[in-house]
């Protein structure tokens, strides 16, 4: 048995010398290089604190308050079941299907209202969104991943360009100071619902004057034990990071700010 | 490419898948104690008579008697009938790659199987008694191939 | 037609000057929860008290080590060191000053006070919000003395139940097999401790082999495999009397044995002429009923908690595979659909989900997959391991390892492992033998 090992060893390497000595006789190809292209590198916050007509404003916050609602009653259905990296996934297809044609169900109302806008006023980001998400078609994972991903940025870039709101690099700082200090409680079923709202008012300094959760009533229902441990975590972690990493100017339009907690795309793995 | 180029890369595509297959290692291993997956050895036997072993093996997972196995059971069905006032138990026995429940299961089919083939030739089922032991007593305490093969077995005893 | 609704919206409802700034906070750390556990303040009459009775220095602090270790080895909790607490115990549990546990980093604060009253030991313990500056919970009991490690036990309970809002698993016991002795010639023993692995107790000689142990609901009776007299059967055996008794009176052999789950009957495996069926008996009529009938092995049955249906392990597909049924025996449907053999199916406590053992291209896996056979996740991949069982909060499965011999044979040993149900927090529970075949009780508290 060994023998045998060592011959095909043995014959391997030759074999491998071969093929490094036969590289040579390999014609070399030229490399072509591509023409260079000039890009401009545009600063975010630049971008984002560009107003837009009275007008525009108005209707953008109509179309906010309605995305909202239903971004907010997309949260429950979301049956979204948990993975290790590691793990053998297998009879998963079905259920990622189904979950899918649901977001993609609820998804074409939203890319009407914001088609609807860019009419209005030429937002020209929103229409490359959507229109590339509506193109790629590859797998409805992507798209609807994409459509996701397009919701969040209109739901952000309303808010920048609505200036009335946190600008990128703003809502980034408070968001990785929070990060930091949210324990998340490892106990929680990462097959529920796990969103918690808390609305906020802010000292200048950033320090709290109050907290409220929302679905306050939820807390005590049976059932939903874990939601009021849920609460609690985020209760703690606005406490722990005190003062809150707000903007230097504009106290009006951040005084009252509401956080929403959502355990879930941790827990999930 | 010209045609030098072409020919000498030919040759050493041939060279090199011969040399590949030249390196083919025989599925079957030539240990010598294992046919199949199962132990063709002489290790561990025990004898009830002179020419008589009390052992016969199986494959993983597998509870049919291989013709080895068979050859074994009529030598001791005709020392059997030869000893008609003898008892035995078949122990089946199973190696410790599989769950423990589902091999005291396993052991007690593998026995079976046994006393099945002796009752064929003329032994009657109450001289023979079924005890399976699962993994539990291995008899090659080794986590090899070959150690795995002689532990799946079953065990003629005398029981009088 | 959108138009004309937003047009009308703007009309009828009067916009705000600023619209409320909602922040996603969809991120977060995931270390364990900063907790304190101040030792419990002690009187020193009580003190003296409970070291004639028990022989224990300090109850106050030992009870309180008990709630610290449970909680560390949950994996959720990180308990800080005692060294840097501020606060002495007596003054913590009626007042904290909450700057000074905020000041060593403590998110949560558990105090609490042990008396020695009337021959009994009375106990009261809080636990504090310390970042909110308030109590969340207090609770007081009385037990006798000798129950002091159960004291600590379900304080971690209430504590961790409080904290996660899962319940706890503390104030249970561990059922399982003391092995020994070359892999060729093993001493196996029944044996049974607490679940931190304190107050082992060996409840066989070891004279004859033991297997597959598994734990009443009611805690207080043991059903087991036996090869006494060499004949290897299924028994009941009470813990607190040491009685044993066979199961029923079976004409072959009987093993695999679970409790249905109100602790009324037994359900287990006979074999017979190379055939393994699944039957229960009816534990106060005897009532024998047969539940599986095919010619493939049955066995390794195991309720659902609601006592409805059975799942249990089957060749009859020509390979070990995962079935579930009514239990009644009708509807069989296979749930496991894999590559690689499938068995021990333990159904969870909380219906959820099945665990189950896996054997692929020569290695073991503990697994978990939903009661349909679907989300099947590998939690952990080892040499040799199998038979997991459920703690009684369906959140930690405990199941045992045997290591690979060396050519000589030697080198063999088995030991139990744990591992939550997030794949977190794999580590070996420590026994004083060799062990296998573990069985986790529902909580004694109960």
């Amino acid at each position: 048995m060994n023998r045998n090992i060592f011959i095909s060893f043995g014959l391997h390497i030759f074999l491998v010398i071969i093929t490094a000595m036969s590289l040579p006789f390999l014609a070399k190809k030229p490399i072509d290089l591509p023409p260079i292209i000039s890009v401009e590198l545009i600063q975010i916050t630049d971008k984002t604190n560009i107003p837009f007509a009275p007008k525009a404003k108005k209707i953008i916050e109509k179309v906010k308050k309605k995305e909202k609602k239903l971004v907010s009653e997309q949260a429950p259905p979301k049956k979204i079941k948990k993975q290790k990296p590691d793990a053998v996934p297998l009879p998963d297809e079905k259920i990622e299907k189904i979950k899918k044609i649901k977001d993609e169900k609820q998804n074409p109302e939203k890319e009407e209202t914001e088609i609807k806008q860019i009419s209005e006023f030429e937002k020209k980001e929103l229409f490359d969104t959507n229109s590339i998400a509506a193109l790629i078609d590859k797998s409805k994972t992507e798209s609807a991943e994409t459509n996701k991903k397009s919701d969040k940025v209109t739901q952000d870039q309303d808010k920048e360009m609505d200036f009335t709101g946190l600008t990128l690099s703003e809502e980034d700082a408070l968001k990785a100071q929070i990060f930091g200090c949210w324990s998340i409680p490892l106990g929680l079923p990462f097959n529920e619902d796990l969103l918690v709202r808390i609305k906020l008012q802010l000292k200048p300094d950033g320090s709290i004057i109050k907290t409220e959760i929302l679905d306050h009533a939820r807390m005590n229902r049976p059932g939903q034990g874990f939601y009021k441990v849920l609460a609690e975590s985020a209760l703690r972690a606005i406490k722990l990071c005190q003062p809150l990493r707000v903007p230097s100017t504009g106290y009006e339009r951040w005084k009252d700010m509401q956080l929403n907690f959502d355990a879930r795309e941790m827990l999930e793995g | 490419m010209n045609l030098s180029k072409i020919l000498k890369n030919a040759f050493l595509i041939i060279l090199a898948s011969l040399v590949l297959t030249a390196c083919a290692t025989k599925k079957t291993s030539t240990i010598g104690q294992l046919q199949g997956d199962v132990y063709t050895g002489s290790d561990s036997i025990e004898y009830l008579a002179s020419g008589v072993p009390d052992r016969v093996f199986f494959a993983t997972n597998e509870t049919v008697l291989t013709t080895a196995s068979r050859e074994t059971l009529r030598k001791q069905a005709a020392w059997l009938r030869k000893n008609s006032n003898i008892k035995v138990v078949l122990e089946g026995h199973a190696d410790e790659r599989g769950t423990r429940e589902y091999n005291l299961a396993l052991g007690e089919r593998r026995a079976n199987s046994a006393k099945d083939y002796l009752m064929t030739y003329g032994i009657s089922s109450d001289r023979i008694s079924v005890l399976s032991y699962g993994k539990e007593r291995p008899v090659d305490s080794g986590s090899s191939p070959l150690a795995w093969s002689k532990n799946r077995r079953s065990v003629t005893v005398k029981a009088n | 037609m959108l138009l004309r609704y937003l047009f009308i919206l703007l009309v009828i409802i009067p916009t705000k000057a600023f619209a409320l700034i909602e922040v996603d906070i969809t991120r977060g750390n995931l270390n364990p929860l900063p907790v304190a556990v101040s030792p419990l303040s002690i009187d020193n009459k009580s003190k003296e008290n409970f070291k004639k009775v028990l022989k224990q220095e300090d109850l106050g602090l030992e009870i309180s080590t008990i709630v610290e270790n449970n909680l560390r080895q949950s994996g959720l909790f990180n308990p800080l060191n005692k060294d840097a607490f501020l606060q002495e115990p007596d003054v913590a549990n009626l007042k904290p000053r909450f700057e000074d546990w905020n000041l060593i980093k403590a998110q949560a604060l558990v105090t609490g006070k042990v008396t020695f009253v009337d021959e009994k030991l009375r106990v009261e313990f809080r636990l504090w919000d310390v970042l909110a500056g308030k109590e969340m919970m207090a609770l007081a009991f009385t037990t006798v003395p000798s129950n002091w490690r159960r004291v600590g036990h379900i304080i971690t309970d209430k504590v961790y139940e409080r904290l996660t809002g899962e319940k706890g698993y503390f104030d249970t016991r561990i059922i399982y097999i003391a092995e020994e002795g070359p892999k060729t010639n093993r001493i196996k023993k029944l044996a049974i401790m607490d679940q931190d692995g304190f107050n082992n107790k060996y409840l066989t000689l070891g004279n004859e082999l033991v297997l597959t142990p598994r734990f009443s609901p009611t805690n207080q009776m043991v059903t087991y495999l036996s090869y006494f007299r060499n004949l290897p059967r299924v028994y009941l055996l009470d813990i607190e009397t040491g009685m044993q008794e066979v199961v029923g009176d079976f004409p072959g052999m009987t093993f695999a044995p679970r409790f249905s789950p109100d602790g009324k009957k037994i359900i287990m495996s006979f074999a017979k002429d190379g055939n393994s069926d699944i039957y229960t008996m009816d534990l106060e009529n005897r009532i024998v009923e047969r539940i599986t009938n095919h010619p493939s092995i049955d066995t390794s049955p195991s309720y659902s908690p609601d006592g409805k249906r059975i799942t249990f392990n089957s060749d009859r597909s020509g390979y070990q595979q995962i079935y579930v049924m009514d239990s009644n025996g009708k509807n069989v449907k296979r749930i496991s659909f894999g590559n690689g053999l499938y068995g021990t199916p333990v159904w969870s406590p909380r219906g959820d989900l099945i665990a189950f053992t896996k054997l692929h291209k020569g290695k073991f896996y503990i697994g978990v997959m939903r009661t349909d056979g679907t989300g099947e996740r590998l939690l952990t991949e080892n040499f040799y391991q199998e038979a997991p069982s459920w703690s009684p909060n369906g959140r930690v499965l405990i199941f045992y390892r045997e290591t690979k011999t060396n050519s000589k044979g030697e080198g063999f040993s088995a030991k139990l492992w744990s591992i939550d149900l997030t794949g977190y927090n794999e580590k070996m529970v420590e026994t004083e033998t060799d062990a296998s075949d573990p069985s986790w009780s529902s909580l004694l508290s109960n």
